[in-house]
């Protein structure tokens, strides 16, 4: 199990476009969610999308910009819990940008996973374990996609 | 792995491994601080049992994120090259 989630995108136009749609709140919400986000460090926002119970998840993610490069690296805080602001998720969002020739190579990285009760989730993991996680949400993966609706 | 099936002492569990007993004790302590594993006192022995909840919820989140983001970053491609044809 990856304690960092990775991505890395290519896409065939100029870093100012890609940088428009990672940082302007209407063109946030046309492919990732409803959002009230705007450029500026420490600005509190949320993104808004359906509740998913199985998670504990209210439908809303809490943030806060961390971090912003124009047109290199984007980071914000990434929070969630089961409502009335209890907060069981904490994470983080990084997104960097590199330019080349033919468009931008897009490096996004989802890290920093904490839950409230055991922050210190990293610090006992093992091989051993990380086997069986696998397994775990396989499962849990299986059972979700059977009977979701959120 | 070994609390997978069943509550064990530290004692048995530490027979289990090359460690010493504090060294599994040691273990033991930062499993629980984080909330994988519950301690219960019988007798004169501390119990371990594995708490599956943290890990469950956790891992459910990774896969889910990633997921979400591969298929949200394909949203903005399609969005991008519509908007934008070369």
């Amino acid at each position: 199990m990856a304690k960092v989630i990775k991505h890395q995108f290519f896409f065939p136009h100029p870093v100012e476009t890609v940088w428009q749609y990672l940082t302007e709140s209407e063109l946030m919400e046309q492919w990732l969610m409803k959002n009230n986000f705007q450029p500026i460090v420490g600005f509190d926002f949320q993104f808004r999308t359906g509740p998913i119970p199985s998670l504990d998840f209210d439908g809303i993610f809490y943030c806060k910009v961390l971090e912003i490069v124009p047109f290199k690296k984007l980071s914000y805080s990434w929070k969630s819990g089961p409502g009335e602001g209890e907060i069981t998720l904490d994470s983080v969002v990084v997104w960097q940008l590199q330019s080349t020739d033919k468009g931008t190579e897009v490096f996004l990285e989802h890290k920093g996973f904490a839950k409230k009760e055991n922050l210190n989730f990293y610090n006992g993991l093992t091989q051993g374990w990380i086997e069986k996680l696998n397994k775990i949400a396989d499962l849990l993966n299986a059972a979700e996609n059977g009977n979701t609706n959120a | 792995m070994l609390l997978s099936e069943d509550s064990l002492t530290i004692n048995n569990l530490a027979d289990n491994f090359q460690m010493s007993r504090p060294a599994v004790s040691k273990h033991i302590k930062i499993l629980h601080n984080a909330g994988f594993i519950s301690i219960e006192d019988i007798g004169r022995e501390r119990y371990c049992t594995l708490k599956k909840d943290g890990f469950q919820e956790l891992q459910a989140w990774l896969s889910y994120f990633d997921q979400f983001w591969a298929s949200k970053l394909k949203k903005l491609e399609t969005l991008l090259n519509k908007k934008l044809p070369n």
